[in-house]
């Protein structure tokens, strides 16, 4: 009995913590029709100083780091990166009311990863004071492009087998195939991933440990908590948008967050076990799987997919996914983290 | 003195601006303006007084002026039939009376 009131106790406190409290902020000042808005411009900055941050010190670790360490974590992610989208196109992409690209579109935007969730588990995690390894951030693009390209892959051969069965003459314009590379090329120049693989060469290649002491690292914690509230008061406006399709997308996106989590738990606690990947690195990704992208994501999709409808795989990861990764499934982690690993 | 010519206005989503630009120079247009927007339409309100986490769902609206109709037509006939299937957007068509018809 006892675990167990400890990690509901674990759980609770992380709703008092300041990046929850923000999201929950801005959710809040939404619902009652504030006027207050943040700049386009300032949110668009803000994405950028975070992975910038984040990017350089995944950087300047990496140069000091055993690269055979990287390995099974970066495999980890791909796999979880596949998997979720498999799963997902297995089980909501057939539910009724459901059409198939939706819900393809809607379980790749779930396996590829949300850069402010990741940035508000790193907060958390220094907080508890729970190490990991730095360059553990830089597995995002490999759990984020891989499920991106199996959903749009998915999808368009789902979309011409269809055809196929359609009758002659509708289907003579629609013959493209669908092309890998573009899809990971349009990805790596989305602005989330550029600004952290710019981050990363910079602080492998060079030495930028003093802009980023005085500057990146100071303003993160400030620039995320402003960065909640914009995704609180976003979460808020998609969700009126999600109401408009299936109600199985929410079901979805209440579920899914924390089943692939636990499943990247447990893929990093065997790589823990086997090859010393920290605690800490163990829950910032499962949080990443957990994650569901809101970012960089949906114009891929969308351009990727574009039968799909977006009020579908937008509002299931905007107005449910993120809120469920970031207020229940960054303190559920870290909460069996402290269980698991005793910390 | 003015000489008449065609003005197509498109407006649709930003993710699909370059493919649009790319028809419009194929069509032979010696140029277009672009203005980002706001408003609503059947898909629903898209805000310009809040960010917007998704850039590429705002709508632009495009704006070329060509000598003559047929040119005219060909791109927005492209447009329409290329990417109005699953895209939002509409085209539309005006008579426009220009100055220095040479640079059109």
């Amino acid at each position: 009995m006892e675990p167990l009131l400890d990690f509901l106790s674990t759980f609770a406190v992380q709703f008092q913590k300041p990046t929850l409290a923000f999201l929950l902020g801005g959710m809040l000042i939404a619902a009652l029709g504030s006027k207050l808005d943040v700049p386009d411009a300032i949110y668009r900055f803000i994405i950028f100083m975070l992975l910038m941050k984040v990017g350089i010190g995944a950087g300047m670790e990496i140069r000091e780091a055993n690269f055979f360490d990287l390995l099974a974590p970066a495999l980890i992610s791909v796999i979880v990166g596949v998997v979720i989208v498999l799963t997902g196109s297995a089980t909501l992409a057939r539910l009724p009311g459901v059409r198939r690209e939706d819900g393809i579109a809607t379980s790749g935007l779930f396996g590829a990863v949300s850069a402010s969730t990741l940035a508000a588990a790193m907060v958390l995690l220094e907080e508890e004071e729970i190490g990991f390894e730095a360059w553990v951030p830089a597995l995002y693009p490999f759990m984020d492009i891989p499920a991106l390209v199996i959903a749009i892959v998915l999808a368009n051969l789902y979309l011409q087998r269809t055809r196929a069965k359609a009758p002659a003459g509708q289907s003579a314009a629609n013959g493209e195939r669908v092309r890998v590379w573009p899809i990971v090329v349009d990805s790596l120049r989305g602005s989330a991933l550029s600004a952290l693989l710019l981050g990363l060469a910079l602080g492998l290649l060079t030495q930028p440990d003093r802009v980023f002491e005085t500057f990146y690292e100071p303003l993160f914690r400030g620039l995320l908590s402003v960065l909640m509230l914009i995704m609180g008061m976003e979460a808020w406006t998609r969700l009126m948008e999600l109401r408009r399709v299936a109600h199985w997308y929410a079901v979805y996106a209440l579920v899914a967050p924390p089943t692939h989590g636990l499943i990247a738990f447990g893929l990093g606690y065997v790589a823990h076990l086997t090859t010393g990947f920290s605690p800490g690195g163990v829950i910032l990704l499962a949080v990443i799987a957990a994650s569901s992208s809101d970012i960089s994501g949906p114009p891929t999709l969308r351009a990727g997919i574009p039968s799909a409808n977006p009020s579908a795989f937008i509002g299931s990861s905007t107005a449910v996914g993120t809120p469920i990764a970031i207020a229940v499934c960054i303190p559920l982690f870290l909460a069996l983290g402290q269980l698991v690993f005793g910390l | 003195m003015t000489s008449s010519a065609t003005k197509v206005t498109i407006v649709s989503e930003r993710v699909i601006l370059d493919k649009i630009t790319a028809i419009i120079e194929a069509a032979g247009a010696t140029g277009y303006t672009v203005i980002e927007g706001g408003g609503k339409g059947s898909h629903g309100v898209r805000t310009t007084d809040r960010p917007s986490v998704v850039k590429a769902l705002a709508i632009v609206k495009i704006e070329i002026v060509v000598a003559d109709r047929e040119t005219a037509e060909k791109i927005a006939d492209a447009v329409n039939e290329k990417y109005f299937k699953h895209y939002s957007g509409i085209v539309y068509l005006e008579r426009v009376e220009i100055l220095r018809p040479q640079k059109f």
